[in-house]
């Protein structure tokens, strides 16, 4: 070769922004918490003492004690593991249905695209929280109503990024390159589509969960949701509220956990970066 | 006569590396510059570096002044006001820079109106005046995805010089035109000095250059190579690099010698295309044989690009047919295209979608190892992904990706019109190599007559 030019490889910067780390850092805790619960204090959530209410944080009770002397730390770990559960099985049955249902309506297009679009839209329709109250009044009170309740309302955002993208990406001369070459479909979705859709799903997922967890929260405080005596950060918020003068940190407490939640979730996707 | 641009010591870095520079011209009111070099040579920096236009990640340094007065240290909002009324712009890609949303007719016509201030119905009279003088009737209200490369081109031509800006840029302004529709952005260029305007433009084209005359600056890899007047640098080049981009010109080529040709392979008979509900031709043949090396030249949107569909069968016919050699597989026909970075999943290593390929046509790795070095890329950088190669290699690459499959056709699309000429040269010249060694047929579509005079064993011009 008399003239072979080659571009210098620009290191690609795997640098995250500090905003990010922190989100991933306060993932980890919460995690960490979730997966633990209450056993990693060895303090029974549910075990009452009338005789110690309302206390403020102390050695045996890192936290504080609750209206009926309920360990505050044990509680709120206890629903930690409740929302954090929640919302992660809520993403992956929102999250799968979703997207597979998005490539195939990008995919063979057409009537499969029409009918698809229609049903997504016709969900799309209906306040996601009111869904959830309808099945929630079906089975009052039952985790399982509303977590059907909240991956019925979540799908269709996967569902309607996939396609779009996935819609872009499959008209690509690339893709037809690669048919003509000899690749089949399943092939085509893992190098085509996954590398291409898989950064802007797991933004998605992130905020759903985010969405999850505040809706079981919102749900339990307005008494549709999870009941009493259930440690849910909702539901606590609710008890709590009656006794905020007396002891204003204590519905502190579950506020805080569902804003470091919620914040976590976003800013480990780089959801509050600036633009 | 008074200086239109006038730039002294200019040079554009990214973060401590020179990408460009330094470089110091003037071009008075009514004169001509033209930029000359290869892709990556940085000649679009400059463009950039005058308008304000630079990357963020970039920084240029030097004195810029526009029409007598120093812009390189406006603010950005204080530079934009320039645009389209002190400089105007022709795009690299003029189908990217128009609104994918908005009708022609209504983009030019929004120049009319907003930047050159007039009023709606003289903005209606001039634009419909713009859309006659560069034959456009008919494309009103098309969006951009409806228009040709070409039309595009012109529409964009159209609204960038709505304003009537004293200064025109323009970014390799022929890049992926026919020969036709080449010549005449070249003469409309060439007017502009003529009608006492300045011009710069961007080429890597050593005729464009030649027929606007004026000055010129030769750049390679960011450095200033030669500079002086077009038609004497051109004329007796004395640096190395500016003569084999004279010598890369297609006029220069030297004619190749004819192929041997085998029995037919892709035998197509009374064909006829539609794209959507327009018919483009109809009563096409063609017997492709073995080793035969045929060119496809004719205006641009007559439908060369969807004919090669049509022979891959990616694409049904209106009506006639397209018959394969019975011995051939699907895969024995394969396409190269224009812009090779969309020809690749640009989120894959290379050796990965190469590993693919080899693994599902039962091809062994040493094989295309041994294809590769053939066509002069080294494996390493196989481990880059589609755009951490230069457009050349990347080109390369997809033929050989498309000979792991063992193909006995190539259809190829403009596989060079992306590509500077020295680059463009030495991948024509492999692909001409491949097809001797391996019979290949091969159909290269192309909008430059000389290319299919000197590359090719016979021409088919469409319309």
């Amino acid at each position: 070769m008399e003239h072979v030019h080659t571009l210098p490889v620009t290191p690609t910067s795997k640098k995250r922004n500090p905003a990010q780390l922190l989100g991933f850092a306060m993932m980890a805790c919460l995690i960490i918490a979730a997966i633990g619960g209450p056993e990693l204090i060895g303090v029974n959530p549910a075990k009452q003492s009338l005789l110690s209410t309302l206390e403020r944080p102390s050695f045996a009770h890192p936290l504080g004690t609750d209206h009926l002397g309920r360990d505050m730390a044990a509680r709120l770990l206890s629903g930690a593991q409740l929302s954090l559960s929640l919302a992660l099985l809520s993403v992956i049955t929102a999250g799968l249905p979703g997207t597979i249902l998005g490539v195939l309506a990008a995919w063979f297009g057409g009537w499969t695209d029409r009918i698809l679009g229609a049903f997504a839209d016709a969900i799309l329709a209906l306040p996601g929280l009111l869904l959830v109250l309808m099945l929630a009044a079906i089975s009052p009170g039952s985790w399982w109503a509303l977590y059907a309740g909240i991956s019925l309302t979540l799908w269709v955002e996967y569902f309607r990024y996939t396609r779009q993208r996935a819609r872009i990406v499959l008209a690509e001369p690339s893709v037809e390159a690669s048919r003509m070459l000899g690749l089949g479909p399943w092939l085509l979705v893992c190098r085509h589509l996954i590398p291409e859709i898989g950064p802007g799903l797991l933004t998605i997922a992130a905020f759903g969960a985010a969405t999850a967890v505040t809706s079981v929260a919102a749900l339990g405080f307005v008494s549709v949701g999870i009941r009493p005596p259930t440690a849910e950060w909702g539901v606590m918020m609710t008890e709590l509220l009656p006794y905020w003068r007396e002891a204003p940190f204590l519905i502190l407490q579950p506020v805080a956990c569902l804003v470091i939640t919620v914040l976590a979730l976003h800013l480990s996707v780089g959801g509050l970066r600036r633009p | 006569m008074s200086i239109s641009i006038e730039v002294k010591g200019l040079s554009v870095f990214a973060g401590p590396t020179r990408l460009m520079g330094p470089v110091s011209f003037q071009v008075p009111q009514g004169g001509t510059l033209v930029v000359m070099g290869e892709t990556g040579a940085g000649k679009s920096l400059i463009a950039q570096a005058i308008l304000g236009t630079l990357p963020s990640s970039l920084r240029a340094e030097g004195e810029i002044t526009v029409n007598g007065r120093r812009v390189d240290h406006l603010s950005i909002t204080e530079r934009a006001k320039l645009w389209g009324r002190e400089i105007a712009t022709l795009p690299q890609e003029p189908w990217r820079a128009l609104n994918p949303l908005m009708h022609a007719f209504r983009q030019v016509k929004e120049t009319h109106l907003f930047v050159a201030n007039r009023t709606k119905p003289e903005a209606a009279a001039e634009t419909k005046q713009a859309f006659e003088t560069l034959s456009l009737s008919g494309a009103e209200n098309r969006l951009p995805g409806a228009l040709s490369g070409g039309m595009a081109q012109r529409v964009a031509f159209a609204a960038a010089t709505a304003a009537n800006a004293p200064i025109l840029l323009a970014d390799e302004p022929t890049k992926g035109l026919d020969a036709e529709r080449h010549a005449k952005v070249v003469e409309r260029l060439a007017e502009v000095p003529q009608t006492g305007g300045t011009l710069l433009a961007i080429t890597h084209e050593a005729a464009v250059a030649r027929r606007l005359g004026g000055d010129i600056l030769v750049l390679r890899d960011g450095e200033l190579v030669e500079q002086g007047s077009t038609t004497t640098i051109l004329a007796a080049p004395a640096d190395r690099y500016t003569q084999s981009l004279l010598e890369a010109d297609p006029q220069n080529w030297p004619k190749s010698k004819p192929s041997d040709i085998g029995k037919t392979v892709l035998r197509v008979h009374d064909l006829a295309v539609a794209r959507g509900k327009k018919r483009l031709f109809e009563g096409f043949n063609l017997d492709l044989r073995a080793g035969e090396k045929v060119a496809l030249t004719g205006p641009s949107g007559i439908g060369k690009t969807t004919l090669l569909d049509a022979m891959a069968g990616l694409l049904k016919p209106v009506s006639g047919s397209v018959s394969r050699e019975k011995t051939l597989s699907k895969h024995s026909i394969q396409k190269l295209y224009q812009d090779p970075p969309a020809a690749f999943p640009n989120r894959v290593r290379l050796k990965h979608t190469l590993q693919d390929v080899a693994r599902l046509n039962k091809t062994n790795w040493s094989d295309v190892l041994q294809i590769l070095e053939q066509l002069g890329i080294h494996a390493s950088l196989l481990e880059r992904k589609p755009d951490e190669v230069s457009g050349g290699e990347l080109q390369r690459i997809s033929i050989a990706r498309a000979l792991t499959v063992k193909p006995k056709v190539i259809l190829a699309d403009e596989p060079t019109s992306r590509l500077d000429p020295i680059t463009q040269r030495e991948t024509l010249a492999m692909l001409d190599g491949i097809a001797r060694a391996n019979q290949i047929a091969i159909v290269l579509v192309t909008h430059d007559k000389n290319i299919s005079a000197k590359w090719s064993d016979r021409t088919i011009s469409l319309g």
